[in-house]
């Protein structure tokens, strides 16, 4: 017995990625420690070895993922010693994608059946290819539903019986799916070819197709897909023989074995690993190393002890948005707490867009300012539609170079009529309407303080120095505009 | 023989008598054979050695890995008897790596914005979504950070796809998170229902809106159902945060991390529409957090290699046992993980309950109440799932009204009596306020009808 030892372990290159001893079939108990589920004579139990023997070869079974199906195939980590992650129903080739993203080194094999990956799992199988990282994909033909007992398959050959379509599949079950085919159209996909299991040549063909597979990936090239036609000599109610037969004078005609696809790239597939250095992830969040200066010497009591609110509203591109950011930014680098919550909308621009601001000397509560201490309107509606909640004390600030109508406001509400877009035409960019905006609140308000605005937009647009200097020539207008109205 | 090729054998109790050999072999040397093996039941195949030549033609064709072969498969081996899988050594479990951070300014960011960046401080480099308003900023953030962190965001092509791309970065050990909204959470459920069966961690950000169907994209609280009661098929359940500002997007999102890895059980993190959009002050941690390899890990290495992630258990005894071992983690985390917070709840008589941004209306409604000098209290949930119902007993010592306020028909109350009963807590009035669509319950709603029941009470 000893002897037998040796001889096997010598044997074991080449052999197979298959366990000594099915320990996870049943607890390996009895027979089944030695056997597959699969019934006498399915094609499985080939593709299997096939594909074992494989992985041996190109010596990659230490680092391979099998992904188990749903289907007769979801029990595959039951033979294969190499890592195995159980998919649900037609997913395996998305579980994939995260196996092979997560650890690019790993070596990671979708094995799907004909429902998994034709029915339930195209939209996945179809992505994959077309991303065309290197996975590689064993696709099981049968034909037929085998786990659940034989229903159609979208391959399932025209006139076929199977228990969902007991008088055959008629022109109201559709055609066959040509899935290599498809798969092939795709870009993505580098390598694509149709085998079946049903004599000498042909199983060295399909051997030869899966190792293909798995050499584009072990290369780093790109994303292999194997069809194998396989027999299922139980749903087709026929001898193990027959099911040769079939395939090969039946399945074959419909489904023509042979390259389909083969597109080689010069390896690609190379990601580094994700960092977690300090200095470049702060860098990356593009944090503030360096203290703020701040000069605000108390909060804005004049207008809340405690809370203002401030609605900034106009059409979509006024920059209503971009000034609440603006002013949420800089109250917080004055040590307030504030917060912006904008009036989100589906991305499509030209309606009406508000923000709602608030500063805090402590905390933000409600973060909605529907009866805010200062409205700043970009446009009529706007005007119209807020100006009568500004609280009492509180204030209106408006674009009076495109709303020509004072608004009727609370008893007790201050209104400025500032020409923003007017300002800012003569500064030469229209754009920075929203910033005399700005110029204005502060001037009008006395939220803040100028020289924290000024630094506020200094930083925001550091990316974009050349836009420094207009805009802090629209503060400033904005501010003068109020101090000394026209 | 003569070409010095070892024998061809059948071991016959695993031969299934299925007869591809038949057509492999070129000297028709193998024939159906007549005897039923006594182990099997099946009828193995008969080789005619005077006609054999050991050419392994009929190796190659046998779909059996132990069928035919150099040697007779040993049944009886001790190693098989012993099985493989025990004595295969578990690998080390490398742990998470804590990275001291400098201090650094607050940041300005949005909801969705400071939950990425708190994923990407917990560790997080793979990140996998579908665009939905309004969680789209997290994702749109991780596509423009984490190439530059050597971190994969991928665009999915559905929230089915995503949750399975997430499947299988959990499977392989690293951390891995989504942001999405109620019609793509929905859509996730079944794949949730497999990372809990296969016990994998993961982080789901639901940016909750207005259902049912696609209702539309404003703030509302109506997953709290599906998060709580609803993953999917089985007996599911996930530990659920219910953030209230940005700077809880980040610390929640921090938390939801360790606690996905503590339990093996995703975290879904229930913010709502506001919260994604809403920009506030965030402060960073005092550190940052690189990943470790837990032992379970599918890595794709030969030290990880008899690791195994499925949720199928053939046999239903173990599928029992399999609930029951999930099943006693809930118990664990309704123990230990209920999570709390509240404001001005000393001697309050009466509570209003609120979580997600309703709970920061509430805190301005209570504020103005005490004021007032009325005894009112905030007891705001920051766990959804395991319900904080230990902390709310010890507030129902002295309050005997609550008023749940909440963007959805009821979901967070339902949550709230169900826990109550099942603590067996006393008798208390609980009303509520409820707005649906988009519509958040306002302070001043709020102020009035919890004034109504000190109101009664007095």
């Amino acid at each position: 017995m000893s002897q037998s030892h040796e001889t096997k372990a010598a044997d074991k290159k080449p052999g197979a990625a298959f366990f000594d001893h099915f320990d996870r079939h049943a607890h390996g108990k009895g027979l089944k420690g030695g056997t597959t589920h699969y019934c006498p004579g399915c094609g499985h139990g080939l593709a299997h070895k096939f594909l074992a023997e494989a992985l041996v070869e190109l010596g990659v079974e230490d680092r391979t993922v099998m992904i188990s199906p749903v289907g007769c195939a979801v029990f595959l980590f039951y033979y294969f010693d190499t890592g195995n992650t159980q998919a649900a129903h037609g997913r395996a080739p998305a579980v994939a994608l995260g196996h092979k993203l997560a650890n690019p080194n790993s070596i990671v094999v979708s094995y799907q059946g004909d429902g998994d990956l034709a029915a339930i799992g195209l939209a996945e199988i179809m992505h994959a290819a077309q991303l065309g990282i290197p996975i590689s994909v064993i696709f099981i033909n049968n034909a037929i539903y085998g786990m659940t007992g034989g229903q159609m398959a979208p391959t399932t050959l025209p006139g076929q019986w199977s228990a969902t379509t007991p008088e055959g599949r008629g022109p109201m079950q559709g055609q066959p799916m040509h899935v290599s085919e498809v798969i092939a159209k795709l870009d993505g996909a580098s390598y694509v070819e149709r085998c079946a299991l049903y004599d000498q040549r042909e199983r060295k063909r399909c051997k030869a197709a899966i190792k293909k597979a798995l050499q584009l990936q072990v290369e780093g090239r790109g994303f292999g897909f194997v069809e194998i036609l396989a027999e299922c000599p139980t749903h087709w109610h026929m001898t193990s023989l027959e099911s040769e037969l079939h395939v090969k004078n039946v399945m074959a005609k419909e489904y023509p074995l042979g390259l389909i696809k083969d597109v080689t790239r010069e390896p690609w597939f190379s990601p580094a690993k994700p960092t977690f250095d300090v200095e470049r992830v702060l860098d990356v969040l593009e944090t503030e190393r360096d203290t703020v200066e701040r000069f605000c010497q108390k909060f804005p009591e004049h207008l809340d002890p405690l809370d203002v609110s401030i609605k900034l509203a106009g059409s979509g591109g006024d920059g209503a948005q971009t000034a609440a950011m603006l002013v949420t930014r800089t109250a917080i680098c004055e040590g307030y707490d504030s917060t912006h919550i904008p009036s989100y909308g589906p991305e499509s621009r030209g309606g009406t867009s508000y923000a709602d601001v608030h500063i805090a000397k402590s905390e933000v509560l409600s973060p909605a300012a529907p009866h805010p201490h200062v409205l700043v309107a970009f446009n009529a509606p706007s005007l119209d539609k807020f100006a009568g909640d500004v609280r009492p004390g509180g204030m209106v600030i408006y674009d009076a170079s495109v709303i020509a109508k004072a608004p009727k406001v609370a008893e007790g509400v201050r209104v400025h009529a500032v020409p923003m877009s007017a300002i800012a035409q003569r500064l030469g960019n229209v754009v920075v309407k929203s910033v005399v905006a700005l110029g204005a609140l502060q001037q009008a308000a006395q939220v803040l303080d100028e020289r924290s605005f000024l630094g506020e937009l200094r930083r925001s647009l550091s990316h974009k120095a050349g836009m420094i200097p207009v805009n802090e020539e629209a503060f400033k207008a904005g501010v003068q505009a109020v101090r000394t109205p026209a | 023989m003569s070409r010095e090729r070892p024998p061809v054998l059948v071991t016959e109790a695993l031969c299934k008598g299925c007869g591809r050999c038949i057509e492999a072999c070129p000297k028709k040397a193998m024939t159906l054979g007549s005897d039923i093996n006594q182990t099997s039941g099946l009828t193995p195949i008969h080789i005619d050695y005077n006609l054999c030549n050991s050419c392994g033609l009929c190796v190659v064709a046998c779909p059996e890995p132990y069928g035919l072969g150099a040697e007779v498969y040993d049944l009886e081996d001790p190693r098989h008897l012993y099985g493989e899988q025990a004595r295969s050594k578990r690998p080390a479990n490398v742990a998470p790596r804590k990275i001291p951070l400098p201090k650094v300014e607050p940041m300005v960011l949005k909801g969705n914005y400071a939950s990425a960046i708190g994923a990407i401080l917990a560790g997080c480099r793979h990140v996998y979504g579908y665009p939905i308003t309004p969680s789209t900023e997290g994702a749109e953030l991780m596509a423009k950070l984490l190439p530059k962190l050597d971190g994969v965001f991928l665009q999915a092509c559905s929230e089915v796809a995503t949750v399975n791309h997430m499947y299988g970065c959990a499977a392989a050990g690293l951390p891995v998170m989504t942001f999405t909204s109620g019609p793509g959470f929905s859509l996730m459920l079944e794949g949730i229902s497999y990372f809990i069966g296969a016990e994998l961690p993961g982080v789901f950000v639901d940016v909750m809106r207005p259902g049912p169907g696609l209702g539309y994209i404003g703030p509302e609280q109506s997953d709290i159902k599906l998060a709580c009661r609803g993953l999917g098929h089985g007996n599911t359940h996930a530990i659920v945060l219910a953030p209230t500002s940005p700077q809880e997007m980040l610390d929640l999102t921090i938390e939801a991390f360790t606690l996905t890895y503590k339990y093996r059980n995703p975290v879904v993190i229930a913010a709502d529409g506001y919260l994604g959009q809403i920009t506030g002050r965030v402060t960073l941690p005092d550190h940052l957090i690189e990943p470790g390899l837990p032992d379970w890990a599918v890595w794709g290495d030969a030290a990880h290699k008899s690791n195994l992630i499925s949720s199928i258990f053939q046999d239903w005894s173990e599928l029992e046992k399999h609930n029951e071992k999930i099943c006693a983690k809930y118990r664990v985390m309704e123990e230990h993980e209920q999570r709390s917070t509240g404001y001005q709840l000393d001697g309050a008589t009466t509570l209003v309950v609120a979580c997600n941004t309703p709970a920061r209306m509430a805190k301005a409604a209570v504020e103005r109440l005490r004021r007032e000098g009325r005894p009112v209290g905030l007891f705001q949930p920051l766990t959804l799932w395991p319900f904080p119902i230990k902390a709310l007993l010890t507030e129902l010592v002295h309050a005997n009204r609550i008023v749940v306020v909440e963007a959805s028909d009821g979901q967070l109350e339902d949550e709230l009596r169900l826990a109550l009963h099942h603590a067996r807590g006393p008798d208390v009035d609980i009303r509520h306020l409820r707005h649906m669509g988009g519509i958040l319950p306002t302070d001043q709603e709020i102020y009035q009808i919890a004034r109504s029941c000190t109101e009664v009470a007095q």
